[in-house]
């Protein structure tokens, strides 16, 4: 495993996989913190896993998956937005119909493509050794538009998530956030299908949050602590995948569980000692 | 002294329901005025068409600003429909209250946090202001949405219902402090209490489908009937008295 850090400057393909999971964490920190914030965490489940149609259909027509999923992911995300607004359809329904719609449509279009379908365990599972150069960049073009979005707005964004009515009131352009914010979502999770793969994201979207959430209550820290988590989970996961030969999506997913259950630790004991520390004061 | 709102022949409701209808009602500097009026009557309807939240169907509202991006209000809505596993602290609640004054590229300075922390302790609730707001009581975070709607010292306040889930003690309190406020900002406070409504607020308007204003604070029996406004009178101290007065 400790192969894993002279093997960076030995094979561009490590570090590649590296560079995009540190750009990963930052991306998944801000986006899992407000997702978790805002209890989108299904919302996001389903454009991830619906994702896999336009991966499908890309196998079949022969053009890159990724840029499939992306497409397939927007018209989830407007898809799941209009049928509960429009049609009436209750939100977390549309979410489970496009969830599966997707999926089905993904491996309808894989058992008709002719021939084996090489890379598509790494689709779903994550693997180090697809990343590319350009998802490199791209990954750091994301983080670069992400973080300057959220240091310049981030007071309406926090407080449009917290009471939107109230945000309103406030002049706050609600609609323009949220659409925005919605890009970002369906970005992040579209570039960090390569590393994860689309059956284990929404653990790298949702674990670090929910570690930070048990130290601290303030958004703001939530952010900057979940990208750390997310950090030393992905190089982790990373450094055991390469060792193993094992997909990166699961050992990334499997050594963030394990810090889960860590932190979960530490914080009965913290509380232990301050109920104590109150209990003799009196 | 200057108008802060005039409706002209407001009709309005959500979907095919026409809720209210054929609204006049202007409200200047330094009014007060206590809205009552039966339950679904209209009376919170009134409210979000005044912030804008809701447009009329017919008729117009106009707003005199004194410049084009004044925020004119502060709200304390009456029922906040907020996740109370939301990461936020209780000072950063209060300090939401400024977000129209800054814009949405505002920052806040120790001057704006010295502001919410003044208005805690007036609400004596200081100690809390590093909690989350979902480990707050009822009364508790109440009390937080009042500074929220303080802080940017609006032009006008407008409370829904501010005495619910508070104990009677900081009810008190709240009224006086409401008091010296109306002489900086004009009030329109929601409450189904015509006890106090009638000795804090300067008029009254009767909201039951139609609004009917009465320029005073004190009101009748008679006069609610014909105002066709059926709200109880509940026994409280020495008001009934004054709330039965002729005048
Ligand atoms: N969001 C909404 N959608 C549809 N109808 C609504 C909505 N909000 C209120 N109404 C209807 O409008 C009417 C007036 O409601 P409103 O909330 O203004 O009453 P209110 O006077 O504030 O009552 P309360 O004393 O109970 O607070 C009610 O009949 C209600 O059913
Ligand atoms: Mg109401």
């Amino acid at each position: 495993m400790l192969h894993f850090f002279s093997d960076i400057f030995q094979y561009q393909f490590i570090l590649n996989a590296f560079l995009a999971a540190l750009l990963v964490s930052i991306a998944a920190g801000i986006v899992g913190s407000y997702i978790v914030a805002r209890r989108l965490v299904f919302l996001s489940g389903g454009i991830t896993h619906a994702s896999f149609g336009g991966i499908g259909i890309a196998y079949y027509l022969g053009f890159n998956p990724i840029l499939g999923a992306a497409i397939f992911a927007v018209i989830t995300a407007f898809g799941i937005e209009s049928l509960s607004s429009k049609y009436n359809v209750r939100e977390d329904s549309a979410i489970g119909i496009m969830w599966s719609v997707g999926m089905a449509i993904g491996i309808f279009f894989v058992f008709l493509t002719p021939g084996y379908a090489p890379n598509l365990m790494s689709f779903l599972f994550g693997s180090i050794l697809t990343v590319t150069k350009q998802d490199v960049f791209l990954l750091l073009g994301l983080d670069l538009a992400m973080i300057i979005f959220f240091i310049l707005f981030y007071y309406p964004i926090l407080y449009l998530a917290f009471d939107a009515n109230y945000a309103r009131t406030q002049r706050v352009p609600e609609k323009v956030f949220s659409y925005i914010l919605m890009a970002f979502v369906t970005v992040t999770i579209v570039l960090s299908i390569r590393l994860v793969g689309i059956i284990l994201l929404i653990s790298l979207l949702t674990v670090p949050p929910t570690i930070a959430n048990l130290f601290t209550k303030k958004f703001k820290y939530l952010i900057y602590s979940s990208i750390l988590i997310g950090f030393v989970g992905t190089i982790t996961g990373l450094m055991v995948s390469h060792g193993l030969n094992v997909p990166s999506g699961t050992t990334i997913i499997l050594a963030l569980i394990f810090m889960f259950l860590i932190a979960r630790l530490i914080r009965l004991i913290m509380d232990k000692v301050i109920s104590i520390k109150q209990l003799s004061k009196n | 002294m200057g108008k802060i709102f005039e409706f002209t022949s407001v009709s309005a409701g959500y979907d095919d329901e026409i809720v209210l209808k054929d609204v006049n009602f202007t409200v200047w500097d330094n009014d007060f005025v206590g809205v009552i009026g039966p339950n679904g009557g209209g009376k919170t309807t009134l409210l979000k068409l005044i912030l804008g939240e809701i447009k009329p169907k017919r008729g117009t509202i106009k707003y005199f600003k004194h410049e084009p991006n004044e925020v004119l209000f502060g709200y304390l809505p009456q029922v906040i429909g907020i996740d109370k596993k939301f990461p936020i602290s209780v000072m950063e609640v209060v300090l939401s209250g400024l977000l129209g004054r800054k814009g949405i590229m505002g920052r806040y300075t120790g001057h704006d946090k010295r502001l919410a922390l003044n208005l805690l302790q007036r609400m004596e609730i200081q100690h809390l202001k590093d909690k989350a707001i979902g480990e707050l009581s009822g009364g508790q975070m109440q009390r937080v949405f009042l500074c929220r709607a303080l802080i940017s010292h609006p032009r006008l306040l407008i409370l829904d219902e501010p005495n619910t889930f508070v104990d009677n003690k900081f009810e008190k309190e709240l009224y006086e402090l409401l008091q010296e406020l109306n002489k900086e900002m004009a009030i329109i406070m929601v409450s189904h209490d015509l006890g106090t409504i009638t000795t804090h607020v300067k008029t009254i308007a009767c909201v039951n489908r139609q609004l009917h204003y009465h320029p005073s604070n004190l009101i009748t029996t008679d006069q609610l009937a014909a105002y066709d406004c059926p709200i109880q009178i509940i026994a409280h101290g020495p008001v009934p008295h004054t709330v039965l007065h002729k005048h």
